[in-house]
């Protein structure tokens, strides 16, 4: 038999307890994690309506579908919900809550009670989040600046209950952060030394180390603009004799290395996926690992470069922009090793591997024009331009949302026992790469060109001007609903797979770490008694079992530990 | 079908539409935007470079090492660190090189001549105001001279802002409570965009202006018309030039009854010398004062049904500019809903 763990009544984790509470208070990760993966899901969907009625709103500079007070709101719901409801939570939360402890060869995580906690903090979040629509509104965009947050007149009433709401959600971060941080320590199994974890553990716990210590630092942020705002003491407001730039000191020193939380998890799934479906060791392991460290501490150190016209010091932002580029190096590097491994493999061009090629192309048009802003002279031209708006999209949008993408369609048949349809797969993800292109490159053009954000019409610019931003907003609005129409179809065929699909094998993809030898779905407990684990990259070990339709261990060669018994 | 027009017209590559303008960048109007430009095309150039490599290499890995049997093993190559270190270092001088670009081109942005013409900078919820140093003011429209540096100093009302100037590749945030500064010389003649580029609320998307440059004396002309413009109008008809001034008034008081962020200005003129209902529940006799008192301290009387959001425009209005103002709303019977003229006026 090809697991290492069957379970002798065949229940799995889906059907060992049954009833809605055993989901509600369930203490397994793998339930939470489904639970997180069914909740950003359905986030996304919110947030992506938002994307489409900005786009719709965007097709003539008239722009007369809403009023500019609504689609202020509009912005900054899609902004907040991408944010700080799907992005974040999405890999860690989600597939790392399920993953995670499996690759581990671990029961669960070090501590379930609180990773249940982090959970229902995340939907305690979500609904106080939600409490913000009702109270007036909000149309700060996601980023809160002051004075204009603080100020009553100007900002509408949902502020408080957002911060409140981000406050929450952070510390639903923090927790998932600890959790791994000490799961990651304590739980490795014997023979996984920190240089044999599969590199998405590396990039989750770079990952978490960055939760633990950044978020803390928007919730003391947050608050003090909450105490302003209602109370009326001066922090932020240059009326009370605050500082308002203060803030934007405060407020990237936990969003720029976010951004890391959101990209690091996703580069920890490109390389888990392009070595798995090229058959082959992943290229300068060490180097991978590694640079997901330097990102996490680098990443820290670069806050200001969100600030070169804010009106710091010049010698500030020198620095900064210096400091900015160390990360694309350590960015580069993952690029060149994902490539150096897929040379001379054996590459499978099946779902998961066409998010991770989709992942490099969009990652490198992304990371290279992050030369552009980071480079002085022509960040001050296109700084708070569409151009901006393109280069985020690139890396949180096409990056770490097409990885997590990318990751799920690894992992559905580990999640949910079943295969999907790997034809509408690949023509799911044709569609959403082609309308994401579509949608977003056309608005590089438009911000070097001048087109700034966060703009509710554009007509009331010279003629030339008008006509050139609407021929390229007519074109990102048809990209965005093409990408729509890519992930509906993709949201079908995943529904279909798990009333009709085929049932999965335990390692449909051939995949070494320890999740793809145990069954599909994992029992309860994962594993009946704790593995033992050599190299996760080699992949010689295994052959294709005509019988069972997935990869299993070779007869001829003795599992790790075996080998010292034999 | 419009809209194929539309795209085949517009097409970058066949550039009929707008002749100055490139594919990435718009018109270089600014002395500063060639450099600016070519250090844009630089790193443009080399990131085509990296990417169509990446892509390349990509695209002949996935059709030439294509997994056709299920039983191909593959090379044992764990890593290789020369190579390795190869892509590191190469990435690292070129980025090093960048930078120095970057920090060059950012230096000759922030140093001002010490001749520049200076001019006063006042950004507000959602419009600018700009004064030259002769006492000119103008909201619309920003006239400079070609070919001599200037320098805005600029101060915000209330929120932040940033003013933006694509043409001259310059962009600075204005932030309440301190001063900020900004400073270009224009190369070109000719009318340019001016955008806001920090979220500001409501009005955002509105607040712009157009610059405008000219030859040293042409500008001269322009800025004695701005002195002297309301001068020439006769002191009965200043309801004339109170039009010319509602501009600043357009984006929160209609003319035609219709509530904006403020009370249309026609509700106000029916109520001339009646008692309007104030939030605070005074009530307050509509005339020349309360007019007055509303445009330079408009905290004072709010009306019922409206928020406290106005800026005030102390210092920013001549005394014959408030009265011209003033006269405007008194006599909006002269006009018609749109702010045309009513004939027998004419």
């Amino acid at each position: 038999m090809s697991t290492l763990s069957t379970h002798p009544s065949g229940t799995n984790y889906l059907n060992h307890t049954r009833g809605i509470m055993s989901w509600i208070f369930t203490l397994d990760h793998k339930r939470i994690g489904m639970m997180y993966l069914f909740s950003v899901l359905l986030s996304f969907f919110a947030g992506g309506m938002l994307a489409v009625l900005i786009r719709l709103q965007l097709w003539t500079p008239e722009a007369s579908l809403f009023t500019q007070d609504q689609y202020n709101q509009i912005f900054t719901l899609h902004g907040a919900i991408m944010v700080f409801l799907v992005i974040i939570p999405s890999i860690p939360a989600a597939l790392g809550n399920f993953v995670l402890p499996i690759m581990l060869g671990a029961k669960d995580v070090a501590f379930p009670r609180l990773n249940l906690f982090s959970y229902h903090l995340w939907v305690f979040g979500a609904l106080v989040f939600l409490l913000a629509l009702f109270t007036g509104g909000l149309d700060t965009g996601w980023t809160f600046y002051t004075p204009y947050s603080t100020d009553t007149d100007s900002a509408m009433g949902g502020v408080i209950p957002a911060l409140t709401a981000v406050f929450i959600l952070g510390f639903s971060s923090i927790f998932t952060g600890m959790n791994f941080i000490v799961t990651i320590h304590r739980l490795r199994p014997p023979g996984m030394t920190w240089f044999r974890m599969p590199l998405f553990l590396w990039a989750i716990y770079a990952t978490a180390i960055i939760q633990v210590l950044a978020t803390p630092v928007l919730g003391i942020t947050l608050m003090l603009l909450a105490v302003e705002r209602a109370f009326g003491i001066g922090i932020f407001d240059p009326a009370l004799g605050g500082d308002p730039v203060l803030y934007q000191h405060f407020f990237w020193f936990y969003s720029h290395p976010a951004v890391y939380i959101m990209i690091l998890p996703a580069m920890g799934i490109i390389s888990e996926l392009i070595s798995v479906h090229s058959h082959k060791h992943i290229f300068g392991y060490k180097f991978i690992a590694f640079s997901s460290i330097a990102i996490a501490i680098f990443g820290f150190l670069v806050w200001g470069h969100h600030m070169f016209t804010s009106g710091q010091s010049a010698l500030m932002n020198v620095i900064f922009s210096a400091i900015t580029f160390s990360v694309s190096i350590p960015s580069a590097i993952k690029v060149f090793n994902w490539l150096a491994t897929m040379y001379k493999g054996s590459i499978s061009l099946n779902t998961p591997m066409l998010y991770a090629l989709s992942f490099i192309f969009i990652f490198s048009i992304g990371g290279l024009t992050g030369l552009h802003l980071g480079t002085l002279a022509t960040d001050i031209h296109l700084h708070d331009t569409y151009f901006v708006v393109a280069h985020f999209h690139y890396v949180m949008m096409g990056s770490a949302l097409l990885a997590m993408i990318g990751g799920m369609h690894h992992w559905w048949p580990k999640m949910t026992g079943k295969m999907y349809n790997e034809f509408w797969g690949r023509i799911g993800c044709g569609l959403v790469f082609l309308g994401f292109n579509l949608t977003f490159f056309p608005q590089f053009m438009l911000g070097s060109q001048g087109m700034p954000r966060r703009y509710a019409q554009y007509d009331d610019y010279l003629p030339e001007t008008v006509q050139l931003f609407e021929f390229y907003h007519q074109l990102s609005t048809i990209g965005s609903l093409v990408m729509a129409v890519g992930f509906f179809l993709t949201a079908g065929y995943l529904l279909h797979s798990i009333f009709f699909g085929k049932r999965a094998p335990a390692n449909p993809w051939g995949g070494r770490s320890l999740e793809w030898q145990c069954a599909s779905p994992p029992p309860h407990d994962n594993f009946a008694e704790t593995p033992t684990v050599g190299d996760c990259y080699d992949f010689s070990v295994l052959e294709w079992n005509e019988q069972e339709q997935g990869y299993t261990w070779r007869e001829d060669v003795p599992r790790p530990g075996e080998e010292r018994t034999a | 079908m419009t809209m194929l027009m539309n795209l085949l017209y517009q097409t970058p590559f066949l550039a009929t539409a707008a002749p100055r303008r490139g594919f990435w960048m718009p018109e270089q109007a600014s002395t500063v935007s060639g450099e600016i430009d070519s250090i844009f095309m630089a790193i443009t150039w080399i990131s085509i470079f990296f990417f169509v490599l990446i892509v390349i290499l990509m695209g002949y890995f996935m059709v030439k090492y294509r997994r056709v049997e299920n039983h191909k093993t593959t090379s044992s190559v764990t890593h290789n660190t020369p190579l390795e270190l190869t892509w590191t270092i190469i990435p690292l001088i070129i980025v090093i090189v960048i930078f120095y670009m970057g920090m060059t081109g950012y230096i000759s942005l922030r140093s001002v001549p010490v001749d520049a013409y200076e001019i006063d900078v006042t950004a507000q919820k959602w419009g600018w105001t700009f004064e030259h140093p002769g006492g000119a003011i103008e909201t619309e429209t920003l006239t400079i001279p070609k070919g001599r540096p200037v320098r805005l100093t600029m101060a915000s009302q209330d929120v932040i802002h940033s003013l933006f100037i694509p043409a001259f590749r310059v962009k600075q945030d204005v932030v309440p409570g301190r001063y900020t500064y900004l400073w270009f010389e224009a190369s070109e003649t000719g009318r340019y965009d001016l955008f806001c580029t920090e979220y500001c609320g409501t009005g955002h998307a509105t607040m712009g202006a157009v610059v405008e440059v000219y030859e040293e004396d042409e500008f001269k002309q322009k800025i004695d018309e701005l002195l002297r413009w309301i001068e020439d109008i006769e002191d009965d008809r200043l309801f004339v030039a109170g039009k010319r001034l509602y501009n600043r008034c357009v984006q929160c008081h209609s003319l035609d009854g219709s509530p904006g962020i403020g009370p249309s200005f026609r509700e106000t003129h029916e109520l001339w010398g009646e008692q309007r209902r104030l939030a605070d529940g005074r009530t307050v006799t509509v005339d020349e004062n309360y007019v007055k008192e509303s445009i330079i301290y408009p905290a004072q009387d709010i009306t019922e049904g409206y928020g406290n959001l106005m800026p005030s425009f102390r210092g920013q209005l001549r005394e014959r500019e408030l009265r011209a103002l003033v006269q405007f709303i008194r006599h909006l019977d002269r006009f018609d809903d749109e702010g045309n003229l009513l004939e027998e006026w004419q």
